[in-house]
């Protein structure tokens, strides 16, 4: 956990330095990356704790809701259409949704030690 | 194993969302700094504008007062005068010349027009002096002014509306020599009319009035108009 929160930070500091800005007009498709990213770290979370991670499923997941969520936009885009909000209504159910399980997975596992040490 | 992997994976994950969120965030500095930059061009052109006009209207004022001063001075007196006697409504009188024309006494052969005093003749005559430097100019009595014409009407000239004959007397104001002299030079008008017999006479005065464009004429010129 601690390497990832290092890999965020030295993502950001990257980004910054580098000095890149995005073209004008693709605001829309930043949200969306913005959006998977968060979205496959909840549910790579979650999925490990559960001990049901596999890294083929959280990049193929990754990518390809990635690639959807773009191709709607930027189809929203040329029929004049916000399909934007299918996708960040959608990913963001999806982050609550995951964030809630690792809540209450967390305070089931405090619970659980809680009653051992009292039995014991 | 799958440990492994799984921090990989996100470490990964975390990175690529980090560089995303800073170059959005150069993103955002950079549009808002254009905006800043745009506003601040537009404003200060704008105060550019201003300041120049301000500049201009403060030079119009200046003059407009500078003027006023000047009428209140009496200028306008002096500045109607001036362009009263330029539009011809004042008697001219001072130095210059009288021309008496009259037509051919002398009836040789061929066509008597040509023995006749003429528009044409008249007006070359007027034309002379003014190019001579005359400051007014009559035809028997006809100031010559602005709107002032020279018309052939049958056997009679018309000049400023008004019918006039042979002999005609113009009158013009201005150094006499030079209106002498530009009359009588080779080839002048002098020249040109007097082997048909035209009599024409330049007599230089040290006196000459030449009358105002006549009140009535104007009231004319303002009836049509109306």
């Amino acid at each position: 956990m601690l390497v990832a929160l290092l890999g965020l930070i030295a993502g950001i500091v990257i980004g910054i330095m580098s000095g890149i800005v995005f073209p004008h007009g693709f605001s829309g498709y930043v949200a969306m990356g913005i959006l998977a990213c968060l979205d496959s770290l909840l549910g790579g979370i979650y999925a490990n704790m559960q001990d049901n991670f596999r890294w083929k499923v959280f990049a193929t997941g990754f990518v390809s809701n990635a690639v959807l969520a773009i191709a709607l936009i930027f189809l929203g885009n040329r029929l004049s259409i916000d399909l934007s909000i299918a996708a960040i209504v959608v990913y963001g159910s999806r982050m609550f949704n995951n964030f809630s399980s690792i809540r209450h997975w967390i305070l089931n596992k405090n619970e659980k030690k809680a009653e051992q040490n009292a039995e014991a | 194993m799958i440990r492994k992997q799984y921090s990989a994976a996100l470490t990964a994950t975390c990175v690529i969302l980090g560089v995303i969120i800073g170059v959005q965030y150069n993103t955002v500095k950079h549009q808002s700094i254009t905006t800043e930059n745009q506003r601040l061009s537009e404003a200060t052109l704008a105060l550019n504008q201003m300041q120049a006009e301000r500049d201009a209207l403060q030079k119009q004022n200046e003059a407009l007062e500078k003027t006023l001063a000047e009428y209140q001075e009496g200028a306008v007196d002096t500045e109607m005068e001036q362009l009263m006697e330029f539009a011809g409504l004042t008697v001219v009188s001072g130095e210059g010349v009288i021309v008496t024309v009259n037509d051919s006494s002398s009836m040789g052969g061929g066509d008597r027009n040509a023995y006749l005093v003429h528009a044409e003749d008249l007006l070359s005559v007027v034309n002379e002096l003014y190019a001579a430097g005359a400051k007014a100019v009559s035809v028997n009595g006809q100031r010559m002014v602005q709107q002032s014409a020279i018309t052939c009407a049958g056997s009679i000239v018309m000049v400023n509306g008004v019918r006039v004959a042979a002999p005609f007397e113009i009158r013009a104001a201005g150094e006499a020599d030079i209106l002498h002299s530009a009359l009588y030079f080779p080839g002048g008008v002098v020249d040109h009319l007097s082997p048909w017999g035209i009599e024409i006479n330049v007599a230089k005065h040290a006196e000459v009035e030449v009358p105002a464009y006549t009140q009535s004429a104007l009231f004319k010129a303002m009836d049509e108009e109306e």
